[in-house]
């Protein structure tokens, strides 16, 4: 066990946890922080997506001693209120059906968009494609993501 | 205004200030259900008669006039609390933002509560209206006697009772204690509504819980935390039906943060520990020796030659001997095909002694119960099963099995415990749908009717998989009527018409011909496939897919067009998505999918081996539903049975290569 202080959704927390604790776990186990979710382990299904440093990584494969010094944001940090324009497009166009891998889904086209405000379908699909929803829910995603960037981006 | 059928009122009520409570006791008939999922075994409460959970009602108006109502079905993505809240709302005339749903505990006054076959709306239809309908009427007549007015001189509307003569108006919530006082009124004395005046009913209404989908407040069962909660993983034996045969823990008592390692009946041994990871951890430490038992030599490639001969014999037995000139002798192949919802298996469980507190996500919550009960000797009073949001179902949570995991771990462990699963162990220890092999055997000229053989083989778990036994009774019939139609000469459209007259089923094969252009010229290298399916014989669905082959092998979808007649469709936005998530659902079984078994094992293991459609390949998909006045039937499970033999049939009439097994592969496509 050692001791990592890590600046999560702005804050700044000290956790004590093994060194190869995927950030995941601590997010949810140690932190309370359930938005983001488990869905593969493997960086193979995107369900665990958050940013660091504003960029789409996931959780699942970056561990504790890795975490560093970068500003760590998740869904829940996203907006205080899920007022994100991304967030908000994802309610305009019902895009969840079981809703579980959506923060993911959500994070991934959140960081897209602060990169490219106005993404092609190729582009949405090229950035995307890492984030599996079972429920099939990606034809909403795409037009949730033009939605959100018609809206002025994130 | 239409008559409800005569059925049983209960009222639950409430003492003075806890409002307006009802209850309603299903009809024997709905209780009955048939189709693929067995009713509760004996002991379940919707069996023994005696609810050992006092329902408080079907829905609930307090004095503040907020309107709970329980949702005796699991939410699983399909939006069923949405689609009861809607129901209710409109036949109650209320405010929409005044309605809140709970998820029912098992109770028999539900009867059977299972989440499956699609019929969470179709089985609740006449139930909902029919008790909101009372509500109303009991509200309207209680506030036409705090008037002293005929209760004809007054109507609901937007959450209130109004009598136009007076302009006078009283809230729901101030009426609920009043109505609550009421004798429950006679049948005669109950109307539905108009269809025609339906506010809620046919409207896009989204999903209650999106707010909470975006912001990652929604709670699934594998959220939940408890105070003292401890955190569970169980190691499998990797053969089917394998047992534990020793362990030796030591290393994975070593880890820290691991608490206890427990042998689970006689198929595991779980690592508890203080979180997911340290258990993990635990769990890669753990050394056990396993009994592979009988399975350890089974192998799913194999299989299928077996299945054709006892396939080809059992025809062959049936056949009448005549000689004709042309026989078609098709074998169609479907292998083991994991469910794969995006969140695994996960359940929590707190035993005490005394009792039993379990949080499962499953679609059986009776099941949930009855195994409890069994599992740990307590009575149904003692226990509580609360249903969490399910991440996700398909068919694999009718299954108790990750329950009575927790429950065994929880008793073990004297603790409460969240008893999760890997992806692994979800990919590799499902109830898959099962490998099937089935023959159609048909003579031309002379023509004769069809034999028709399914061959399956039991000795690796198998279950309910979205669509069940649709899945290869839609392929099979659907490809062989391409088959038999271009063996004979037929026009595919035509000899579907024989079959499906002017039948709803023969009404959305037209709808989907004149949408898809059926019969417009295609671009050079392009063609299309039809299929058509009732699913559960009630909903009605027709698929065109129009598609393209590379020289490599690529398969390119362009466009599928779906045409969906599923009488009166409640949400629009729910409905829709779940029949385009069918479609994306059976193209993952038609493109990549699939689990085979070597040595017992289930070769597969995470999303890189069985890989379901990402974004980049999703073709267009065009729904439409045919307007309807009839009752609502299933959308949940319809959109999967006719994506397979669409596709198929338009690889075979591009490519003449007819494609008996899936999913299907590149070297099946590539230009010789």
């Amino acid at each position: 066990m050692a001791d990592y202080t890590l600046t999560i959704n702005g804050e700044s927390v000290t956790v004590t946890v093994s060194p190869d604790t995927p950030l995941l776990w601590i997010l949810r186990d140690t932190l309370g922080l359930t938005g983001t979710k488990y869905g593969c382990g493997r960086g193979l299904c995107g369900t665990c997506t958050v940013h660091r440093d504003g960029e789409a990584v996931r959780s699942c494969m970056l561990t504790a001693d890795n975490v560093g010094d970068s500003a760590i944001t998740t869904i829940e940090g996203i907006s205080p209120d899920g007022s994100h324009p991304v967030q908000a497009a994802w309610i305009e166009e019902s895009v969840a059906q079981c809703g579980y891998c959506q923060p993911g889904q959500i994070m991934q086209a959140a960081a897209l968009l602060a990169e490219n405000p106005d993404p092609t379908d190729e582009e949405i699909d090229a950035a995307m494609s890492g984030n599996l929803c079972r429920c099939g829910t990606y034809s909403r995603i795409r037009r949730a993501v033009h939605r959100a960037a018609e809206g002025g981006g994130s | 205004m239409t008559p409800v059928s005569r059925r049983t009122f209960l009222k639950v009520a409430g003492g003075a200030g806890t409002g307006l409570v009802l209850g309603f006791e299903l009809p024997a008939k709905q209780r009955a259900r048939a189709g693929s999922v067995p009713p509760p075994a004996p002991g379940y409460p919707a069996q023994d008669g005696t609810p050992t959970y006092e329902p408080n009602a079907y829905l609930e108006i307090a004095p503040d006039g907020t309107v709970t109502v329980q949702i005796f079905r699991s939410e699983m993505g399909q939006g069923v609390e949405t689609a009861f809240l809607m129901i209710v709302a409109d036949e109650l005339e209320a405010n929409w933002d005044m309605m809140v749903p709970v998820q029912a505990r098992p109770a028999s006054v539900y009867g059977n509560q299972v989440t499956a076959d699609s019929r969470s709306i179709s089985l609740s239809w006449d139930v909902l209206r029919a008790v909101s309908a009372a509500a109303r009427t009991m509200l309207v007549e209680a506030a036409a006697q705090q008037w002293g007015v005929d209760a004809a001189e007054c109507r609901a509307e937007n959450h209130s009772v109004v009598h136009d003569g007076s302009g006078q108006s009283l809230g729901y919530g101030e009426l609920a204690d009043a109505a609550a006082a009421l004798p429950v009124p006679g049948m005669d004395e109950v109307t539905l509504k108009d269809p025609a005046d339906f506010k809620f009913i046919g409207q896009p209404m989204g999903q209650l819980d999106n707010p909470d989908f975006v912001t990652g407040a929604a709670q699934f069962c594998s959220d939940i935390r408890l105070d003292g909660m401890l955190y569970a993983t169980i190691a499998r034996c990797p053969v089917f039906g394998g047992t534990v045969a020793s362990y030796d823990d030591s290393a994975a008592l070593a880890v820290e943060g691991v608490r206890q390692v427990q042998q689970v009946g006689n198929y595991g041994v779980a690592v508890v520990a203080e979180s997911t990871w340290a258990a993990i951890q635990g769990r890669a430490a753990l050394d056990v020796t396993w009994n592979e038992g009988d399975n350890a030599t089974f192998n799913s490639e194999d299989v299928f030659e077996e299945l054709a001969q006892r396939a080809h014999d059992e025809i062959m037995a049936m056949d009448d001997g005549a000689d004709a000139n042309i026989i078609l002798d098709a074998g169609y192949q479907i292998p083991y095909l994991a469910h794969a919802p995006m969140e695994p298996m996960c359940c929590v469980a707190h035993y005490t002694g005394e009792t039993l507190e379990i949080w499962a996500p499953t679609q059986h919550r009776q099941d949930v119960l009855g195994r409890a009960a069994e599992t740990s000797g307590l009575g149904h009073e003692r226990i509580t099963v609360h249903v969490p949001l399910l991440g996700g179902a398909f068919g694999r949570r009718l299954e108790s099995d990750f329950a009575i995991d927790a429950v065994l771990v929880s008793m073990a462990a004297n603790a409460p415990i969240k008893l999760f699963w890997s992806r692994e162990d979800d990919i590799q220890h499902d109830y898959y749908h099962p490998l099937t092999y089935q023959l159609k055997y048909k003579k031309l000229d002379p023509e004769s009717s069809s034999l028709d053989s399914r061959q399956r083989v039991d000795n690796i778990p198998t279950g309910p998989w979205r669509s069940v036994d649709n899945v290869p009774e839609a392929l099979v019939n659907e490809c062989f009527v391409d088959e038999v139609a271009h063996a004979a000469g037929y026009d595919l459209i035509e000899s579907r018409r024989w079959s499906y007259g002017d039948s709803p089923r023969g009404a959305v094969m037209e709808r989907a011909v004149e949408l898809s252009g059926w019969n417009d010229p295609l671009p050079d290298g392009h063609a299309r496939g039809i299929a058509v399916h009732s699913t559960f014989g009630v909903t009605h669905v027709a698929q065109v897919h129009e598609i393209s082959v590379a020289d490599d092998g690529t398969l390119t979808i362009h466009r599928i067009v779906c045409v969906v007649d599923c009488g009166r469709v409640v949400n629009p936005d729910m409905a829709e998505a779940q029949i385009e998530g069918g479609i994306v659902f059976a193209l993952s079984a038609a493109l990549g999918s699939e689990i085979t078994i070597e040595n017992g094992r289930a070769v597969q293991s995470n999303f890189h081996d069985y890989s379901i459609l990402r974004f980049d390949e999703i073709p267009p998909i065009e729904i439409t539903f045919v307007e309807s006045e009839e009752p609502p039937q299933g959308v949940g499970e319809m959109g999967v049975p006719t994506t397979m033999p669409a596709l198929l049939n338009a690889i075979y009439n591009l490519t003449g290569k007819r494609i008996r097994r899936i999913p299907i592969r590149a070297e099946d496509l590539r230009a010789s």
